[in-house]
């Protein structure tokens, strides 16, 4: 599989475009400020004229713009979550492929290693829905403040603009400081949660020797260190906020005193324009909303947060070399298998083997050795799932296949995938063009037949196999591997969570099955290793 | 304890003494929300009244005569207050707030270990551990968004005043509708907001489940060619968390949506029933509601927070619960001989400094035994067969305080502690020595490794230990166990994970250290070099016991 140097989403155009609707629907928002500041110059100038009718013209208008920029920003949380979830579901379909690859080395680590991953693809929302979408709005939007403002008094607008310079300056001096902080300030927090949550993890043993009081102490003068190292790098993480909050008052209050000023006719200074008192409070009603989009966006910035070092993780997981997978061989037949001398690491640094063995065309060969010895992963190894790492493998007289028994094999492990639905079609999902019959008759082979005698054949279940035994979920993989119909079947402890008269049928049927086919089980169970034909023991 | 109580009152009453002890910059951060929003509140209202005043005047060829110097320096100073008022704010809210729960933390932790430990072990594990922490850090955003109810209420107080001024009408209006909002959004959290989010919940916690079943699934998904299906009820569960929290910031965004609505009506208002009142005074009124119904934002998103908030209390009370007290831990010193195990009337009888092989096949309760003697599983004399007792006295009849000072347990998956590596071996026991803790390394045979780091001892390790590999790890339990000092050494595939000459090294080690200080041993261990350790004395769980043994088993095996 080649490295991808991508982001896990570069936006496609078809997402972009989604965000462009968040987009427009803020800048929307920023609009709608104009029948806000239009309804009140209004009111206020026809207050001094003393027409109700005007004045009430005007207040409708200021009435009105509040449902409207209500479902204005409605829209642009729903578009930017719509948006978002594009973005999700395109990250989804990147990284669950190469979850599923690290599935069988990784182990338990796997699994947390997953759930991450999909709590990870969560903290994309924040980003496309709101981050994003607000970046490029507070880009636009003052300048259409700005604009509008400048309808009824072009210094005002220009006053406006005018303080972008300073904030520019500010931004970029406290604004970098700032970011920095932000981010210590993320690192410190997650310390913080980290600690206690650590600790609390530890609680076995730390009652076992009895140190729960040195503990706790320990706990609270160093979560009070880190939250005081915390505090000092929100006073410069602040900062940036309070530039941003300056120069949105400042806005107003120089828009405020120019305005009347003007009205006054007292500016120590010519301008080219003469302001009614409508058009004054237009413009002082639109100051308000100059800053409007870029302290929104400001509010964003831990979604940005989370959501860049999440999309890095993702990345990270997108670019780790992954196993070679090539695409499964044609099924054919099994001549047998040998191997000599073959050595598996399934995780850095653990290496089992050598072994040698053979596996014939027909015929039952047990795996056995302790907990830990390595027999799952051995047999990962003959499924072609792990690559060797020493030693040689060969396919009857043929070198072994790139794709070692994929397509030849069929396989029943630990753990079993289920899908919602019955039963039988769960069963069914290793042929899907079995015929019922040959379903029924797997199911009844794997010793599915009371569960079904007792439940009805629609017995129907969920993803999670809500109801069913340990030992029915093996024997639904077991009824797959069964049904799939291959020449060589790879068994994982296909004889765990039964009960003895279970295992017993189980196993009467796998010798029956090795009678014409290769059957390789990894087992502990006794009964099941005395029937074998061959019996490789792993140190 | 009472049982008429508030849930979450007592982890309510907890925090309330921790924050009191914060209260001087709780209470600056309140007086700075306070003059922040009067400050926003002031700039809108001053700078209307400042301009219609200016036209006014104007219109009545009277500019000359308006006092234009107070209010402008004024409308400055408010800009100025604003800012400032509102960092102080947020800074020492931040500094109550984290101050407090960095205490709140220690707090829980006793609460939870001075738990019976089958209980507290419950409760400290994966998931339970982390809703612990987001219900604490739901506590901190409480304290942080604190300031903003008081200065919600002053801002309103001088909105309404104002409106008032200019038309009594206007000013009830204007308190009609800041009294409406927070119910009204209170309302709609609980019929929009607390459905979805719980909703949404759910469905991340049944895609990780879908996902991390999928991954340990994945051998049969390659092979047996499930990828597509697999892919599909992925992308099923993927999309109802998708629909979830679309409801979910649909509906936070119409409660914040609220808040716009209500300024501009309450800007509407004031206008709409201002005729006859005083121009300026009325414009001024307008823009000072618009904007005091705009500082409610804080108030608003804190009352949509408090839902969780009290279900985390009440969760987080759970832990506090006084429960049954352990009998308290006495000076009196534990029995430690002779350790006597029966299985149908086979017994075992181990003196001062004995020791003993547990065997028999995965499953048969190997690990749960050294766990009931290490006092962190309940001894379950119908599940394995076997009873034990310490000095004539039975296993169960031993509070797991006193069982703790008999046995030290090296557990089989190693459990350490974020910190350095003293830091875990300072667990074993208080007042340790450098050069003890050095021995141990070396009878465990980790000395060189910790050698060779540059810090030695101080050297950190992440989240459980994260930096050392697994067999480092492994010794470094087994350096802990031999620190406590316990007459009996519990030991859980001490070896597994290490080389065979360092395995060698380790036994043989251990072998005399056992020797000379006279420690007794329990051992459970698959592979043979450590298994001489016992010199012989086994005792077989041939059986495997039923499912219920299997149970509660504290640490993962």
């Amino acid at each position: 599989m080649t490295a991808t140097t991508t982001l896990p989403w570069k936006p496609p155009r078809s997402l972009r475009q989604r965000m462009d609707v968040a987009t427009l629907l803020f800048l929307g928002d920023s609009l709608a400020g104009v029948p806000f500041a239009l309804g009140l110059a209004m009111a206020v100038h026809f207050l001094l004229q003393r027409e109700w009718v005007g004045v009430l013209a005007g207040a409708v208008l200021v009435a009105v713009s509040g449902p409207l920029r209500a479902v204005l920003q409605w829209a642009a949380a729903t578009a930017g979550v719509r948006a978002a979830a594009a973005a999700k579901a395109e990250a989804r379909a990147r990284l669950y492929p190469r979850l599923l690859a690290t599935g069988w080395t990784a182990g338990r680590l796997a699994g947390e290693e997953a759930a991450t991953a999909v709590a990870d693809v969560e903290m994309l929302e924040g980003l496309a829905a709101r981050y994003r979408p607000l970046r490029t709005a507070a880009v636009i939007a003052p300048l259409i403040v700005a604009a509008a403002v400048a309808l009824a008094s072009p210094v005002s607008a220009l006053i406006l603009l005018a303080t972008l310079l300073p904030f520019g300056l500010g931004m970029a001096l406290a604004g970098t400081a700032a970011r920095a902080a932000a981010e210590r300030q993320l690192a410190g927090a997650a310390l913080l949660t980290g600690l206690f949550v650590d600790r609390v993890r530890a609680l076995p043993m730390i009652l076992h020797f009895d140190a729960a009081e040195r503990v706790a102490r320990q706990l609270e003068s160093s979560t009070r260190t880190l939250a005081e190292r915390t505090l000092a790098t929100l006073r410069i993480a602040f900062v940036s906020g309070g530039v941003i909050e300056f120069f949105a008052a400042l806005s107003v209050a120089m828009v405020a005193v120019y305005c009347g000023f003007q009205l006054l006719g007292i500016l120590p200074f010519r301008v080219p324009e003469q302001l009614s008192l409508a058009e004054a409070f237009f413009a002082l009603a639109l100051a308000g909303e100059f800053y409007l989009p870029i302290r929104r966006l400001a509010a964003a910035y831990h979604d940005r947060q989370l959501g860049e070092a999440a999309e890095a993780a993702i990345a990270a997981r997108l670019e780790a070399p992954a196993l070679a997978s090539p695409p499964p061989a044609p099924p054919g037949p099994f001549p047998g298998l040998l191997a000599d001398g073959l050595e598996v690491e399934p995780a850095p640094g653990r290496r089992i083997g050598p072994v040698s063995l053979r596996v014939p065309a027909a015929g039952l060969v047990a795996l056995t050795g302790p907990t830990g010895s390595g027999k799952s992963s051995l047999l990962l190894a003959l499924a072609g799932l792990l690559p060797p790492a020493a030693g040689r493998l060969a396919l009857g007289e043929a070198p072994w296949p790139e794709g070692g028994l994929l397509g030849r094999a069929a396989w029943a492990g630990q753990a079993v995938q289920l899908f919602p639905g019955t039963l039988l079609e769960n069963i069914a999902a290793a042929r899907p063009d079995a015929s019922p019959a040959e379903v029924r008759a797997a199911a009844a082979a794997a010793g599915l037949g009371p569960l079904l005698a007792a439940r009805g054949e629609s017995l129907a279940i969920d993803a999670r196999g809500s109801g069913l035994s340990g030992g029915e979920r093996r024997r639904i993989g077991l009824a797959r591997a069964l049904l799939a119909d291959r020449p060589i079947l790879l068994l994982d402890e296909p004889t765990a969570d039964l009960d003895p008269e279970a295992a017993a049928a189980v196993i009467a049927r796998l010798k029956a099955e090795a009678g014409r086919r290769a059957v390789v089980v990894a087992t502990h169970d006794p009964a099941l290793v005395a029937v074998a034909d061959a019996e490789v023991q792993l140190p | 304890m009472t049982p008429a109580r508030a849930p979450g009152a007592r982890v309510a009453a907890l925090l309330a003494v921790r924050a009191r002890r914060e209260r001087l910059a709780m209470r600056v951060a309140v007086a700075a929300a306070v003059v922040g929003t009067l400050s926003a509140v002031g700039l809108a209202g001053l700078s209307g009244w400042f301009l219609a005043g200016a036209g006014l005047a104007a219109a009545a060829g009277a500019a000359l005569l308006f006092n234009y110097l107070l209010p402008s320096a004024l409308i400055r100073q408010a800009a100025i207050f604003r800012t400032g008022a509102r960092y102080v704010e947020r800074l020492l809210a931040h500094r109550a707030a984290l101050l407090a729960l960095a205490g709140l933390r220690a707090d829980l932790f006793r609460a939870l270990a001075e738990r019976p430990p089958p209980e507290a072990l419950r409760l400290s594990g994966g998931e339970a551990a982390s809703r612990l922490v987001e219900d604490v850090d739901a506590l901190e955003n409480l304290l942080v968004r604190r300031p903003a109810g008081p200065a919600a209420v002053a801002g309103g107080a001088v909105a309404v005043a104002l409106a008032g001024l200019a038309a009594p009408l206007a000013g009830l209006g204007v308190a009609a509708l800041l009294l409406g909002l927070v119910p009204a959004a209170q309302a709609m959290r609980a019929r929009l907001l607390d459905p979805a989010a719980a909703e949404a919940q759910a469905a991340l916690a049944a895609l990780k489940a879908a996902v991390v079943g999928a991954v340990e699934a994945a051998a049969e998904i390659r092979l047996m060619g499930l990828e597509a299906r697999t892919a599909d009820a992925l992308a099923t569960e993927a999309a109802a968390l998708d629909a979830a929290r679309l409801r979910f910031v649909r509906a936070e965004a119409a409660i914040a949506a609220l808040v716009t609505l209500g300024a501009a009506l309450a800007a509407a208002l004031v206008l709409a029933l201002a005729p006859g009142a005083d121009v300026a005074l009325a414009a001024g009124a307008a823009l000072a509601a618009h904007a005091a119904i705009e500082a409610q934002a804080g108030l608003v998103r804190a009352a949509t927070e408090r839902a969780r908030v009290t279900a985390g209390l009440a969760r987080l009370d759970g832990l506090v619960e006084a429960g049954t007290p352990e009998a308290p831990a006495q000076q009196e010193a534990p029995p430690a001989a002779p350790l006597v195990f029966r299985r149908r009337g086979r017994e075992v009888r181990l003196e001062a400094g004995g020791r003993l092989l547990l065997d028999g096949p995965s499953g048969a309760g190997k690990t749960r035994l050294l766990h009931a003697l290490a006092g962190l599983a309940e001894p379950d004399v119908a599940a394995s067969g076997i009873a034990i007792s310490l000095g004539g006295v039975p296993l169960a009849a031993l509070p797991p305080r006193l069982l703790a000072r008999a046995f030290a347990l090296a557990p089989q998956a190693p459990t350490l502690i974020a910190g350095s590596i003293a830091d875990n071996l300072a667990l074993a026991r208080p007042g340790l020595a450098e050069a003890e803790m050095w021995q141990a390394l070396h009878v465990a045979g980790l000395d060189a490794v910790v050698r060779a780091r540059a810090e030695g001892l101080a050297a950190l390790l992440g989240d459980g230990g994260r930096g050392l590999s697994g067999g480092e790890a492994k010794r470094l339990a087994l350096a802990r166990a031999l620190l406590a000092g316990r007459p009996w050494l519990l030991l859980d595939e001490p070896t597994e994970g290490l080389d065979p000459a360092t395995e060698a090294l380790v036994v043989d080690r251990l072998d005399r250290w056992l020797e000379e200080t006279g420690t007794g041993l329990v051992l459970v261990s698959h592979r043979r070099p450590p298994r001489v350790l016992a010199r012989g004395t086994v005792l077989r769980l041939s059986d495997v016991p039923d499912a219920s043994a299997r149970r509660g088993s504290v640490l993962p095996a």
